[in-house]
């Protein structure tokens, strides 16, 4: 499988992001990663920004956010409906009705390894998951990504034993009471358990706004315990994740690469200090490479293919185009339940768990997810609160829009490769989506590849106490990185790079999740919070906000919370 | 004495209001009193033959808030015999009255059946805030009075290989409760209305079910485990087998299953469990029924009544929505497509072949303005067949008429099926009698189609669906 056409070109872009990894460290220096440790001393006052960023004007159609996609609803369910137009046609309100079904629910043939049983069960209603909330909770909505680095194309290296992902559970995690479906950890009992526990501890990091007033974040170490089959690989890599929102991703899916493509600047050609890289996958859904714009890494280019990725190594289900089980070849007990399942549906050498036409459900459930439209605009006077439009200002004056891309167009929106679904049977040549094509959305995203500063340590082995962990004992592995670096590359993006996060629907997260939090660890438990993580090419927008005063702040918040 | 006071109350109140409410359906009222002797006039012109054509989209609209009243309170009223049936087998758990209980359960199902036409179009059951406004959809008490698949691990043990998924799909959403909430005495040490409601979705996860007809569904009937009795084996004909010992109350045989000695505080707050959902479920509907109360100016009846074609598009639009969404889409070919009894509706019960007969004759009663209560007493207005007619559209009202009849014909062999050994969750296997699903689903899809024409016929515009209901209704 070849990920990249030139080999020459993804070598010469990983060594740059390297050099340019430390360039992007700004007033930081060295590298980044001041980001959670600002100096106790009251920093100086800020210098004058090296480039002004442009305010761009107000469009009529911004509070919308997503044009004919966008929907008006703003209670626990806001991110889980489909726009009016389809909820009015009888035929796509039944699809999405159906692919809404098969999110929730379990499937025949899930497992041996899980994270979760169902999609909604990590993308709880249809926005992010939590962080456990204690360090005995097992993560159930969120993930450790593993790998021990990327080969010459950009793949990721699996770890030798557990793959490319910590899977928390396992099939036989979920015999018994509730209770027991809590990943209970039989090691060595040859049950089909999890693979590991991982969970996080937090130390208070303490600091100051320029003008005295005090905040906290919470930094993140993160431990792996109780694994299943042996030891991870000496130089294994950690990448945790909470399970982010899935709407909109339909528009985003549809947006040029072109477009994309145009707003990259690998070289910071324009001198903001901003660079924007554009990352490449190859896509299983259509065997061709397409710009990589969905995941936190920008590492998938389709929906289809994120949703088949996503149900094979989230949820241990087979289909068509990933048909096999995600057991690497020493995981026997994975293997023996592997070989036990029904596997009902065509596709692989062997069969799979899941039909296309309930793929093809999933996949349009997904697209058709609409995007809520924002507060603080009077529809009755079409006027905007003042506060919002004076906090948008400071967004972008402050930068924030430089990656926080705030609008596109959308392009046509092809149905899909699966076919369009008849009830239940797919036909050929399925029609365009019209609510999806040719909508000005506002996303506030990029979707580029963008150094937030920060490096990790070298994975330790560590006994509970954090002593040196020797052989024979029980060790925890231990990451412990600084700023927002996860220190994984993965594809092109280099371990301290991220895909800007689109911002639409922000203001409504809690609103649907009351636990979830924020930043792609789930590490901020605020929005201000999250800013002041911000480092590396964000670290010139984070220091504006230390200099704003409390009145500037909260506009700048009333803006993020009207989005 | 003071609670049956209060009930005779209610239920005479109900029966009283519906009397009133007659009369707007084109139904004889009760005679009024005499009015005042006038003048004989002179004899005017002969009337022209025929039908007369008075028939307006008005009254098709009041003939449908009607209906939803008479069987929304219809629902309330089973509900109520309901939870008497109960309370009496809670008092005095016999094979008798838990055989009593059992069927009071089914007829209630019988005219809610009938109200699911009523959702998807931003009524009451579907937003009706707590201050008796309608707010967004979402905001209504559907899903805690009627939500399924039930998160029955969270209420009381379980087996956990039956197909499809007993336990709630964020595991650690219940990590505060051991066990479940029957068994876990400490965090629960009384289990009332409150416990029941707080539960419902307990840590966001949409899963965990706790309340309404399919909690007492499965604290009646239990988990129907197949042939076997451990859930895995093959599926036999019979619903849920929970022994009647589950209750017992002497303090000496209580069980978890059959043949599973359980402590005597396990019976005790199995039985609390089930009248705190038979009165969560009677509150809810309490509120649904009220905001469809004729009687009670500004609430939803009247803001609806005086919606116009608002009012009319609606109607439609939720007929098709329940119809093709719900009813085709996820009720039956979801099932047929995962073939999992986790995917039916009625579960425990085996009474998912009424579920689908009861929408789709909900869908029916829309159409034609008809509806017959509980009681055997026939409410009947003008239906949207009427106005078809009455617009000079008799071809299309023929068109949808016999749609509409195709589909109660294929939704009827699912039931009679059911009725003679065969319930759904076997239908649903492949080899059986899936093709009786499949060619109901495809009534329900050319009937969609009709629908839509019907739509169009009747100058309904998409703008005329939604757009406005939030503000007007």
């Amino acid at each position: 499988m070849k990920v990249w056409g030139d080999l020459t070109r993804a070598s010469a872009l990983l060594a740059m992001c390297v050099t340019f990894a430390s360039a992007c460290g700004g007033g930081g220096g060295g590298g980044g990663g001041s980001a959670p440790s600002p100096p106790p001393a009251p920093p100086p006052p800020p210098e004058p920004p090296p480039v002004s960023f442009a305010v761009p004007d107000v469009a009529t159609d911004e509070h919308l956010a997503a044009g004919d996609a966008s929907i008006s609803l703003m209670n626990e369910d806001a991110f889980g409906a489909s726009p009016e137009s389809i909820q009015r046609n009888f035929r796509l309100d039944a699809t999405f009705k159906g692919g809404n079904a098969i999110f929730r629910n379990d499937h025949e043939g899930e497992g041996p390894l899980l994270n979760a049983r169902t999609c909604q069960g990590c993308h709880i209603r249809d926005g992010r998951g939590s962080v456990p909330a204690d360090t005995l909770t097992p993560m159930d909505s969120m993930s450790i990504r593993l790998s021990t680095g990327v080969d010459a194309q950009g793949a990721v290296i699996p770890d030798p034993i557990y793959g490319t992902l910590l899977q928390t559970f396992g099939l036989d995690s979920f015999r018994g009471s509730v209770a027991d479906g809590l990943a209970s950890f039989e090691g060595g009992s040859g049950a089909a358990i999890g693979e590991g526990f991982g969970f996080v501890e937090y130390e208070s990091v303490q600091g100051n706004f320029n003008d005295g007033t005090a905040y906290e974040l919470r930094k993140p170490t993160y431990k792996v315990r109780d694994l299943s089959y042996g030891d991870l690989s000496p130089d294994v890599l950690f990448s945790p994740r909470i399970a982010p929102s899935v709407f909109g991703l339909g528009l985003l899916e549809v947006v040029s690469e072109d477009d994309i493509r145009e707003l990259a600047d690998p070289n910071d050609a324009d001198g903001n200090g901003i660079s924007g890289r554009v990352n490449e996958a190859f896509d299983v859904t259509t065997q061709t490479n397409r710009l990589g714009r969905i995941g936190l890494k920008a590492t998938v280019g389709s929906l289809l293919a994120q949703t088949s990725g996503a149900y094979v190594s989230d949820m241990g289900v087979t289909s068509s185009f990933v048909p096999d089980e995600t057991c690497t070849t020493v995981q026997t007990t994975c293997l023996d339940a592997a070989a036990i399942e029904p596997n009902r549906h065509p596709g692989g050498a062997n069969g799979v768990d899941i039909s296309d036409v309930e793929l093809a459900f999933v996949e349009f459930y997904v697209r058709l997810l609409a995007v809520p439209q924002r507060r603080g605009f009077d529809e009755a006077t079409q006027s905007w609160d003042e506060g919002v439009l004076a906090g948008r200002t400071l967004f972008f004056e402050s930068g924030c829009g430089a990656c926080h891309h705030y609008s596109f167009t959308t392009g046509v929106a092809p149905g899909s490769v699966l076919g369009e679904i008849d009830i239940n049977v797919l036909v050929p040549n399925a029609p365009d989506i019209e609510v999806l094509s040719g909508q000005r959305i506002y996303p506030y995203s990029d979707m580029l590849l963008h150094d937030m500063g920060g490096s990790c340590d070298v994975i330790s082995r560590e006994t509970e106490a954090g002593n040196v962990c020797g052989a024979g004992e029980n060790c925890f592995w231990v990451q412990r990185c600084e700023g927002l670096a996860d220190g994984r590359p993965e594809g092109l993006a280099s371990g301290a790079e991220w895909r800007t996060t689109p911002l639409w629907g922000l203001g409504l997260v809690k609103t649907v999740n009351p636990n979830a939090t924020f930043l792609h660890d789930g590490r901020a438990r605020n929005i201000s919070e999250a800013i002041l993580w911000h480092g590396g090419e964000g670290e010139f927008s984070r220091d504006a906000y230390l200099a704003m005063s409390a009145q500037e702040r909260d506009q700048l918040l009333g803006f993020l919370d009207s989005l | 004495m003071k609670k049956g006071f209060m009930r005779t109350t209610l239920l005479l109140g109900i029966v009283g209001l519906l009397a009133a409410c007659e009369g707007d359906d084109g139904d004889d009222g009760a005679a009024g009193p005499a009015g005042p002797a006038g003048a004989a006039g002179a004899q005017g012109p002969a009337g022209p033959s025929g039908t007369p054509s008075s028939v307006s989209r008005e009254d098709v609209v009041r003939t449908n808030a009607n209906i939803a009243y008479s069987a929304y309170s219809d629902s309330l009223l089973a509900a109520i015999f309901l939870q008497d049936a109960l309370e009496e087998f809670v008092a005095d758990p016999t094979q008798g009255n838990f055989d009593a209980a059992k069927d009071a359960w089914l007829a209630s199902r019988e005219p809610y059946g009938q109200t699911e036409v009523y959702r998807f179009r931003v009524g009451p059951i579907d937003a009706l805030l707590p201050d008796g406004t309608i707010g967004e959809e979402g905001d209504g008490p559907e899903g805690a009075i009627n939500a399924w698949p039930l998160a029955e691990a969270l209420i009381d043990y379980v087996a956990n290989d039956v197909d499809g998924d007993a336990n709630p799909e964020v595991p650690a959403s219940t990590a505060s409760i051991t066990d479940n909430i029957i068994a876990d005495a400490v965090t629960f040490p009384a289990i009332t209305t409150d416990t029941v409601r707080d539960n419902f979705e307990l840590g966001g996860d949409e899963r965990n079910v706790s309340s309404g007809y399919h909690a007492i569904e499965f604290l009646l009937w239990g988990q129907d485990l197949n042939a076997d009795l451990t859930g895995s084996g093959p599926r036999d004909a019979t619903p849920g087998q929970r022994p009647v010992t589950d209750y017992d109350n002497t303090g000496l045989a209580c069980t978890s299953g059959t043949g599973v000695p359980a402590t005597a505080i396990t019976c005790t707050r199995r039985g609390e469990y089930l009248l705190a959902a038979a009165q969560l479920l009677i509150d809810d509907l309490t509120d649904v029924t009220d905001a469809w109360n004729p009687n009670t100016p500004g609430n939803h009846y009247s803001n609806f009544v005086a919606g116009g074609d608002t009012s009319l598009a609606i109607i439609l639009e939720g007929m098709g929505r329940l119809a093709f969404g719900e009813l085709a889409g996820e009720r039956m070919n979801i099932a047929l497509l995962t073939n999992s009894q986790e995917d039916e509706h009625s579960c425990f019960s085996d009474n998912t072949h009424r579920d689908i007969f009861l929408n789709a004759k909900g869908v029916l009663n829309a159409y034609l303005g008809d509806y017959q209560r509980a009681d055997g007493s026939v409410i009947s207005g003008a239906g949207v067949d009427d106005l078809l007619a009455a617009e000079g559209l008799t071809d299309l009202a023929a068109d949808m008429r016999a749609a509409l009849e195709d589909t109660m014909l294929k939704v009827g062999v699912i039931d009679q099926e059911a009725k003679t050994g065969v319930p759904f969750d076997n239908q649903i296997q492949i080899g059986i009698t899936e093709p009786n699903i499949t060619s109901a689903i495809q009534a329900l899809s050319s009937q969609t189609d009709v629908l839509e024409t019907v739509i169009t016929g009747l100058q309904l515009t998409t703008g005329d669906l939604r757009q406005d209901t939030e503000e007007d209704i």
